[in-house]
């Protein structure tokens, strides 16, 4: 792939390493708890979250499409059965104030950050072609773009096949102790010297 | 000093679980509890040194900031795991944040969420350590009976055939393809149930974690356990220790009650990050505190194989290639490890979209190495005013035994048989064939978030030595400046291990608490 028509140039240079360290610090809390379903539907169908703003909603959830293509595959839905955005609403309304505004940050920019290369246009509005663009030449790009982009990939795909109705597609036996009935051993005994 | 026959007299241990002061059995604002040495931290370090101490007839008192869960409460969910038993959640990270290092933050600390990996400390490092450090008591004869005693009381044996899971099959048959030395772990387990969620804690007790050894073998003597105590500073009057004071902050982050201990002996267990951080908020120490960071940067090496692993099946961790152990052969160690689906969307990083998609769908063919380096101690940490701060890039003398020990573990794989492996960078980089590693590899370079690394054992920030201008503590663990102030975890370390270091910080600790008068 030829990555020089690629967005680079014409942006707000993002290289101060405390932004950086909280962007993963704000990936790896995105990868971390949440297990319940959460959100409600306006009377329209669209995904309202308590503690997303409807557009980091929408751009968790363009992400979610573009990097998870699961349907394709015939594995359950990213968007629709897993409720892989509905996961990390749920965990941004577990995470400190400060890591929240981080995890704002990181969205903000991450929508905004294709406007120079691609018709003035965010993240969100780019088609489908366009968006994985996007997404691959940050994943090239310097290294804040690489971190912002691994962070957001991970804290995606990790709330997706977090879900137990993705784990038959991978053969995947999740927690096992209580279903193969494991004794438990107590503490050990005391040494006796 | 309380009386030693009185004690040991009246042991008794619950069968199951652990008698923790909670932050929930808290109902006034402000504590004041007096003991003959107070420990802060209830991992491998503190553990260990509570009850050798307690066990003296020395009234003990645990400090723990991380909540107590029992092992019943264990999900067996890595994500879930994370934001309960880990420090930061998982995610604490260096300030450049391409590092991650893991520890455990909970009763009984990293030895919870461990792999049981135990090595003993490797000869030659003791040699560095004679060397380099003038400690001269540390000698593998003179540290024989601390191994034996800690591998003895938390049933350390070697994986048995059943214990070695597929991956550890195949990849143990790459390595004799190769001529390699492989050989089978050494655990602390009874009763292996192979259910592979060893990072999770063990539901059922059969990893010898402190939670369900040394902690309830302390306690029986008589050492008082608190969770959700974060210590704040050590207390200190004309040079010598007088006690801790912290919060108690319960698990929504609520401050409860402040806290206050009074007692002349002060043990520092926190762990490689923590206890640096305390000693500098209490402005004890030389300037030697939170200097000499290693951390053991660790790659883990995935690889699809054509027939199905199920790398989540099975003992999480078998076999060892020890063949590039020695500094003169390298300075690295491979390990087969298992992984579940979460690590697995961590690690690699395969393609965008559908190409994600498929390696995903390949879980069950995937099988993976870590590799361990020799690291120097490049890094620092240093609490900046209201945060920490792990300082840590991975320097460019330790860069070439990165990929050397990249290189090897591709190469292990494809001896064994793997289809593809998959590199460790932000890039999506992989090799299919020998001839093409030295290619793929070194298109790495030694820059921010280009490489995907973690680290389990974070080391060597309070060393100790016999030369003060280059040491924090002392060859018997006692913190330089002040009395009464000791170390006993695995910021003591004068040098990275190159090996897990569990074992080697139970035995120090208990080297340490022998020498605490």
């Amino acid at each position: 792939m030829n990555n020089n028509n690629l967005p680079t140039a014409g942006l707000e240079p993002l290289t101060r390493r405390g932004f950086l360290r909280a962007a993963t610090l704000t990936g790896m809390a995105l990868t971390a708890g949440c297990a319940s379903l959460g959100g409600r539907r306006t009377p329209n169908g669209e995904a309202v979250y308590a503690h997303l703003s409807e557009e980091e909603a929408r751009v968790l959830t363009r992400l979610t499409e573009i990097l998870l293509p699961t349907e394709q595959f015939g594995l359950p839905s990213s968007t629709g059965e897993v409720p892989t955005v509905a996961n990390i609403n749920d965990m941004a309304g577990d995470m400190a104030p400060q890591t929240r505004d981080l995890m704002a940050m990181v969205l903000w920019i991450f929508e905004r950050r294709p406007m120079a290369s691609f018709r003035f246009s965010r993240f969100t509005r780019l088609d489908d072609e366009e968006a994985l663009r996007y997404v691959r030449a940050m994943q090239s790009g310097t290294f804040f773009e690489r971190g912002l982009m691994t962070t957001l990939h991970t804290a995606v795909c990790v709330n997706y096949w977090r879900d137990s109705r993705t784990w038959p597609g991978l053969d995947y036996h999740g927690p096992v102790t209580g279903i193969w009935g494991v004794r438990r051993l107590g503490n050990a005994p005391m040494p006796t010297a | 000093m309380s009386d030693t026959a009185d004690r040991i007299d009246t042991v008794e241990m619950p069968r199951e679980g652990l008698a923790v002061v909670q932050a929930s059995d808290i109902s006034s604002e402000r504590l004041e509890l007096s003991a003959d040495v107070v420990i802060i931290g209830s991992g491998a370090g503190g553990a260990v040194s509570a009850y050798e101490l307690a066990r003296r007839g020395l009234d003990v008192l645990v400090l723990e900031a991380g909540p107590y869960v029992p092992s019943k409460d264990f999900t067996e969910d890595f994500t879930e795991s994370l934001e309960t038993l880990y420090e930061d959640h998982g995610g604490q990270a260096n300030t450049d944040g391409d590092l991650l290092v893991l520890q455990g933050r909970c009763v009984g600390g990293s030895t919870v969420v461990n792999g049981c990996v135990s090595f003993r400390t490797p000869d030659f490092i003791f040699e560095e350590w004679h060397r380099d450090y003038g400690l001269t008591d540390f000698t593998p004869e003179s540290m024989a009976p601390y191994f034996e005693r800690v591998e003895r009381n938390l049933s350390i044996q070697e994986n048995r055939p059943h214990e070695i899971a597929r991956h550890s099959m195949v990849l143990s048959e790459g390595a004799r393809k190769l001529g390699w030395s492989v050989k089978p772990f050494k655990r602390n387990i009874r009763e292996c149930a192979l259910t592979g969620h060893c990072l999770s804690g063990c539901k059922t007790e059969r990893k010898q974690s402190m939670l369900v050894t040394y902690l309830p073998w302390a306690a029986a003597h008589g050492a008082r356990i608190h969770s959700d105590t974060r210590v704040d500073k050590v207390l200190t009057e004309n040079g010598r220790a007088v006690g801790v004071e912290g919060r108690v902050v319960d698990r929504t982050g609520r401050h409860v009650a402040d806290i206050r201990v009074t007692a002349p002996r002060v043990i520092m267990a926190a762990g490689a990050v923590q206890t640096p951080v305390i000693l500098q908020r209490s402005g004890l120490g030389n300037d030697q505190v939170g200097r000499n960071f290693a951390c053991h940067p660790s790659f883990y090496v995935g690889a699809r194989y054509p027939q199905p692993i199920h790398p989540w099946r099975g003992a999480m961790l078998g076999v060892y290639v020890d063949e590039f152990m020695h500094p003169d052969k390298g300075g690295f160690v491979l390990e087969v490890g298992g992984l579940g689906i979460a690590e697995l969307c961590m690690i690699n990083e395969p393609g965008t979209g559908k190409p994600f998609v498929e390696y995903m769908q390949n879980a069950p063919h995937m099988a993976g190495i870590v590799t361990l380096i020799h690291d120097h101690n490049v890094g620092e940490i240093r609490w900046q005013g209201d945060h920490k701060a792990i300082h840590y890039q991975l320097s460019d003398k330790d860069f070439p035994s990165m990929m050397a020990s990249l290189k090897a573990a591709v190469r292990m794989h494809l001896a064994a048989g793997a289809e593809e492996v998959f590199l460790p960078s932000s890039e999506a980089l992989s090799v299919t064939r020998e001839a093409d590693i030295d290619r793929q590899v070194d298109k790495l370079v030694n820059k921010p978030q280009h490489l995907r690394m973690v680290s389990y054992h974070p080391q060597g920030s309070c060393r100790m030595g016999t030369d003060p201008a280059h040491s924090a503590c002392d060859p018997q663990g006692r913190l330089r400046g002040v009395e009464g102030v000791y170390v006993a975890d695995a910021s003591l370390l004068p040098s990275s291990l190159i090996v897990n270091p569990q074992v080697t910080v139970y035995a120090l600790a208990n080297y340490v608490a022998d020498r605490v008068t």
